[in-house]
């Protein structure tokens, strides 16, 4: 059996699922779990797979979603071009961030990217001639594929389902490539790396550059399938959180490990918005609580994440059958 | 009335207390190597403790400041244990996502406990000014001047003078030398994260009288104080303080030439500007920001 048979299974469940579940509840998650997973993963390209963790990803997020939402609303272009030219936008800015990161490491990097996200938010929300300022953009309502008006859900999860596919092979090529290999090096050691005559700097402009186009693009379907731009929501460090978290909680560096990490973020927060939301304003924050503490449970004791402890479990077994072991989850 | 009397004082005013809260930020970095995340949230936790002081037990915010000192050393002593001391030798993305989630986790305790609602607390000399020179001034923006830099300055002598102030200082400069010393870094560490703690909470009492709290009020206060802390070099007290009072500047001349709505872009553009151009700070060593790595 392939290593990607778990990812196939996946995929294929959620592309199937919309032939038989017919439940409006079901498919939203559906949707919400493929696109939050879609936003980890971009995110594991730079945080995983680079080692260059930024808790500022809802900068390009948000590029993406006024990207498809101004250009909708103001001048009437279809989403899919407001996607690319979100994308586009984000692919610069992560291309000044990634050369920022060659001379900030650590913390100084965290720092820069938050600050980017911030200045964002700001200028977004404060620019009201322009984004409509901090009351947010509503996203025109116009029937067709082109428009994206779609009511049936069942299509956006085939949508989002694509963006999810592509996020996940461009994570399978830094798994299988030269590249990727370098890349990991570089992560892993960059001074033994440049020694070696791996294209450090280079390497790492890439991955942030492609991780912010990749995080632009699921932004800009956010904004479309929610029907909303809150510029206090897109840009916020919580929803760059939320991306890092589900990536952590799957496992960093792993092509699958992202979407296993939204899909229980989303399930968790979902069922206990349920549970509590009806109870009084005050619990809202019940979920975030546990946000937080899963965060710090997970990096300290299971910092390989759930694809790392269940492959953990498998090789064991494996060695045990006489087989030769799978090479061990790189980890940062 | 005239303009610059009126800027410099009110720089000086906001400068005083952004310097008692970038001093302890970067005590905790400079000894530890830790960015705190979760900084900004005890600030919040302290404006809450002000508040409720105030509002439950009618406790002046400047009585509830000498209560501070304790509650904010032994809850920087129990986030010390029960959160960090397992990372403390972990990379830096783990100690990262460890402050953040505490940050998080605070955020919406006092979310749950106490709701979104914005509260003030009230005194009878909310709107005393009092005027000096061409300036008039709120006077218990005086009171967290005043405070906040004699704490500072009382911060600064322990870590010149003070035995315990010393051991510190070598922890920072380097922490198996000093370990092979026969210092416990353990205990160190513990008593910087708290005396940081401390350095905040005492910040947040001071705050209370003059701005609303919320449960992300730290938010707007710690980016501020990374600003300051990293413009003066992470981990460089006296760099903080000066850093603390260009900050403060920038916020002052710039709401008042640009307007208010604008001046939080400015100095995180001058933030961004600074790790482009400095990435050690204005004062700091070339590669200092790789320290620790």
């Amino acid at each position: 059996m392939s290593a990607r048979a778990p990812a196939v299974v996946f995929f294929a469940l959620a592309g199937l699922a919309p032939l038989v579940v017919r439940d409006a509840f079901l498919l939203d998650s559906l949707v919400l779990i493929l696109l939050w997973g879609s936003a980890a993963a971009a995110w594991n390209v730079a945080g995983g797979y680079a080692g260059q963790i930024s808790l500022g990803h809802s900068a390009f997020f948000g590029l993406g979603a006024y990207g498809a939402a101004v250009l909708g609303a103001r001048y009437g272009v279809s989403p899919w071009i407001g996607l690319l030219v979100g994308a586009a936008i984000a692919t610069v800015i992560g291309l000044v961030i990634g050369y920022l990161s060659n001379r900030l490491r650590g913390p100084y990097f965290v720092l820069a990217t938050i600050a980017v996200s911030q200045v964002l938010l700001l200028g977004a929300s404060r620019w009201r001639g322009f984004t409509a300022g901090s009351e947010g953009i509503p996203v025109p309502f116009r029937a067709g594929f082109w428009t994206l008006g779609i009511a049936d859900k069942r299509i956006w999860v085939w949508i989002i389902l694509t963006l999810a596919v592509l996020v996940y092979l461009v994570q399978v090529y830094l798994e299988r490539s030269r590249r990727g290999f370098q890349l990991a090096a570089v992560r892993e050691d960059e001074d033994a790396a440049l020694s070696l005559g791996v294209p450090a700097r280079w390497l790492k402009v890439a991955a942030i550059a492609t991780s912010a186009a990749l995080t632009a693009m699921t932004g800009a379907l956010w904004a479309q399938y929610v029907g909303f731009v809150d510029p206090f929501y897109v840009f916020s460090v919580d929803i760059s959180i939320r991306f890092a978290l589900g990536a952590i909680l799957g496992g960093l560096g792993t092509a699958l490990g992202p979407f296993l990490g939204a899909m229980l973020v989303t399930t968790v927060e979902t069922y206990l918005r349920a549970q509590f939301g009806g109870i009084g304003a005050g619990f809202v924050g019940i979920y975030l609580i546990l946000y937080g503490v899963a965060l710090i449970v997970m990096v300290r004791f299971a910092p390989q994440g759930i694809v790392g402890w269940v492959g953990d479990r498998f090789r064991r077994r494996a060695e045990v059958a006489g087989s030769p072991a799978a090479p061990p989850v790189s980890r940062s | 009335m005239d303009v610059i009397p009126q800027l410099v004082a009110s720089t000086l005013l906001l400068g005083g207390l952004y310097a008692l809260i970038a001093v302890g930020l970067t005590l905790i970095f400079g000894v530890m190597r830790v960015v705190n995340f979760a900084y900004g949230e005890f600030l919040m936790l302290a404006m809450y403790l002000a508040f409720f002081a105030f509002s439950r037990l009618a406790l002046d915010p400047y009585v509830t400041l000498v209560l501070a000192l304790p509650v904010f050393f032994a809850a920087g002593m129990a986030s010390y244990h029960v959160v960090m001391r397992p990372v403390i030798r972990a990379s830096h993305n783990v100690q990262v996502f460890t402050t953040v989630g505490l940050s998080i986790a605070l955020q919406n305790v006092a979310l749950v406990l106490w709701t979104a609602d914005a509260r003030t607390v009230r005194t009878e000399y909310y709107a005393t000014t009092v005027r000096i020179g061409g300036a008039a001034l709120n006077f218990a923006q005086i009171v967290a001047f005043v405070v906040a830099v004699a704490c500072t300055a009382a911060l600064f002598a322990f870590m010149r003078w003070s035995y315990t102030g010393k051991v510190m200082r070598a922890t920072a400069q380097d922490r198996q030398a000093s370990s092979l010393m026969g210092i416990d870094t353990d205990r160190v560490y513990a008593l910087t994260w708290a005396v940081g703690i401390v350095c905040v909470g005492v910040a947040g009492v001071l705050l209370a009288p003059v701005y609303p709290v919320y449960p992300t009020a730290g938010l707007q206060f710690v980016l501020i104080a990374f600003v300051a802390v990293v413009l003066g070099g992470l981990g460089d007290m006296a760099g903080a303080l000066i850093a603390a009072v260009i900050v403060a500047a920038v916020e002052v001349v710039g709401s008042y030439v640009l307007g208010t709505a604008w001046k939080e872009v400015l100095y995180l553009m001058l933030f961004i500007g600074i790790l482009v151009v400095r990435p050690a700070g204005l004062f700091g060593q070339r590669g200092a920001e790789a320290l620790g790595t």
